[in-house]
């Protein structure tokens, strides 16, 4: 820990004015007391006030040394015993030799001494005091903001870990069944096949380039799940269609990257995987009371599928969502006839 | 020689093209059908009797490994998916060959060599070391349905229908909502596949939706007697009753 008055120019101007006080208070008090000032007396409380000073910035080296954790509290009272004889010892001494020095042989002194002895010992411990009582405070409160830091780093380190796990990992099923299109239209298509790897190629630079959690604009977010929806068409053929409508307002809104894509994955796995029929995907996305409402749609065949989802994805995006804006977003699903609808409201904040 | 009679079945026509190209190296190798889905390839298979089939595994309607379990005369079948947790199933299930997509046209070659070789021969292959692999389950969400044949239809029974399962030999006889339908498949697989919530293992041959069960009685000495809403008497044995105890909380 740094010394919290040598360390700062305030601090260092209020300890100097504190200590001036202390000599104008003891110089005051004399005055009233005897009804006039000597040179002795002026002398002695100058002296063994700016002694004081010093002594006590250099008090702070020992009570921060023994004050970590580890330290027993039968430590440090003994500390503080110890050090307030010593320094006192040395002040005293170290007073009274400068004033002996000043004064050799002074009657004067000589009773002087003798009549402030006690007052000068109480008035001693009675300064140590109050200088230990602020180097504690200080101690205390300066461990009690360090910890609360501490604590604000972990958690937003938390945070941030959980984040990108939650971020959606692209299903590897959909790369090698991709790769496999790619792989047959190298035969048939060969123009095609290359038009794949390269829409293939966009969209995983996107979903992996991303190590941090800077969020993106809608715009771009669109733009590249679009590339993944495109793809699955190479795939599923007529089978699979989709529509927009983006109010072009919404556009440079920011969000999460990659939060659309297991909504997406959902529709093509629970749409298109189950069904023999046409499935359409449709996305709306619009301002609505200062959030930005995107609602992404498809229809399903309603029997039985092979196995149930697990729901992990959508509860993903939740916790996302959680994540990112608290209680400022939201999520909601619907099941109608035969149309599953996924809404989102995510507060409408821009880059 | 008879030309091999051979379809295709994927959901996705990039992948059926991928296979008829290759197989145009052999002359002798006729596709005679491709479908895009579960139950048109089950259709196909049962009305062509196809030598040899290609057999993707997530497709709509049916899945392909549901497909095969209600087959009656099985074709030889290779699969090809994406997806690598089937493997065992397929093999027990005495496919020719499980080829993971994308997959390299040298490894296809192997496929249909061995298939040609096991047609020619007459032989449907070694009989899989089943019982070595059924301790391994397919792992994955439970499953929500059970495609079952009966006489000339396939029924698919959503689990919800199912009341309870009835082990008999290398059989189970699944008892639902609409009847009953026996499949070739282990109690283990169900104990493991349906929702560990709903289903209690009440006894070695018996696995039940708890639900169903109207109540419990004693009968004989340590063992007891499940009554289920529909009427049937089921035996619990010990560590049966040991476990709805622990379900039911009594």
């Amino acid at each position: 820990m740094k010394h919290p008055v040598l360390s700062n120019k305030v601090r260092q101007i209020i300890w100097w004015l504190a200590w001036l006080f202390m000599a104008l208070g003891q110089l005051l008090s004399y005055y009233l007391g005897f009804g006039k000032l000597t040179t002795v007396s002026i002398s002695d409380i100058i002296i063994s006030v700016a002694i004081y000073s010093v002594l006590a910035l250099s008090l702070w080296y020992p009570f921060s040394f023994f004050n970590s954790a580890t330290t027993r509290p039968g430590t440090i009272v003994t500390n503080i015993i110890a050090g307030g004889i010593i320094s006192l010892t040395i002040w005293i001494l170290l007073t009274r030799m400068i004033m002996l020095l000043l004064f050799p042989r002074g009657e004067e002194y000589k009773l002087y001494w003798e009549a402030t002895f006690y007052f000068r010992i109480g008035s001693g411990v009675f300064i140590y005091c109050l200088v230990v009582l602020t180097y504690y405070l200080f101690i205390s409160l300066t461990t009690l903001s360090e910890k609360k830091a501490k604590e604000a780093r972990l958690e937003s380190l938390v945070k941030e870990t959980e984040l990108r796990m939650l971020r959606s990992q692209i299903n590897p099923h959909f790369l090698f069944n991709s790769l496999n299109s790619v792989s047959s239209l190298t035969l048939t298509d060969p123009e095609k096949a290359r038009d794949m790897v390269v829409r293939l190629s966009e969209f995983m630079r996107y979903a992996l380039s991303r190590k941090d959690e800077q969020p993106v604009t809608l715009r771009s977010e669109l733009e590249n799940l679009m590339l993944y929806l495109d793809i699955e068409k190479v795939r599923f053929g007529d089978r699979l269609s989709t529509e927009e409508s983006i109010d072009p307002d919404c556009l440079e809104i920011k969000m999460p990257v990659l939060l659309l894509q297991p909504l997406y994955e959902n529709a093509i796995k629970h749409g298109v995987y189950e069904s023999t029929g046409g499935v359409k995907i449709s996305t709306e996305a619009k301002i609505e009371e200062g959030h930005l409402k995107i609602t992404i749609s498809n229809n399903y065949d309603t029997a039985p599928s092979s196995r149930k989802g697990t729901g992990t994805g959508l509860q993903n995006v939740a916790r996302r969502l959680e994540l990112s804006y608290g209680n400022r977003a939201s999520i909601r699903t619907s099941k109608e006839a035969d149309l599953f609808t996924v809404t989102l409201y995510i507060p409408a904040e821009y880059l | 020689m008879d030309k091999i009679r051979t379809v295709i079945i994927d959901d996705e026509a990039p992948a059926r093209d991928l296979i008829k190209h290759y197989l145009k190296e052999f002359d002798y190798i006729e596709v005679i059908a491709e479908c895009s889905d579960g139950f048109s390839g089950l259709k196909s298979i049962s009305f062509m009797k196809p030598d040899l089939v290609f057999l993707d595994i997530q497709m709509p309607r049916l899945t392909g490994i549901e497909m095969v379990e209600v087959l009656t005369e099985k074709p030889e079948i290779i699969f090809t998916t994406a997806y690598d947790q089937f493997a065992i199933r397929a093999f027990e299930l005495n496919a020719v060959d499980y080829l993971l997509k994308p997959f390299p046209k040298r490894r296809f070659l192997d496929a249909v060599a061995k298939a040609v070789e096991r047609i020619q021969s007459g032989e449907s292959g070694r009989v899989p070391a089943g019982k070595l692999l059924e301790k391994r389950p397919e792992s994955g969400p439970p499953v929500n349905r059970v495609v079952v044949r009966k006489g000339n239809a396939i029924n698919v029974i959503p689990v919800g229908q199912i009341r309870y399962v009835e082990a008999q030999d290398d059989y189970v006889m699944i008892h639902h909502a609409g009847g009953k339908a026996l499949k070739q498949q282990t109690m283990k697989y169900y104990e493991d596949n349906l929702p560990k919530a709903d289903f209690v293992r009440i006894h070695r041959s018996y696995l039940v939706r708890v639900e169903d069960i109207k109540r419990i009685e004693p009968y004989g000495k340590e063992t007891h007697v499940a009554i289920l809403h529909s009427g049937d008497k089921l035996p619990v044995s010990r560590s049966g009753y040991k476990q709805l105890k622990e379900e039911l909380n009594f």
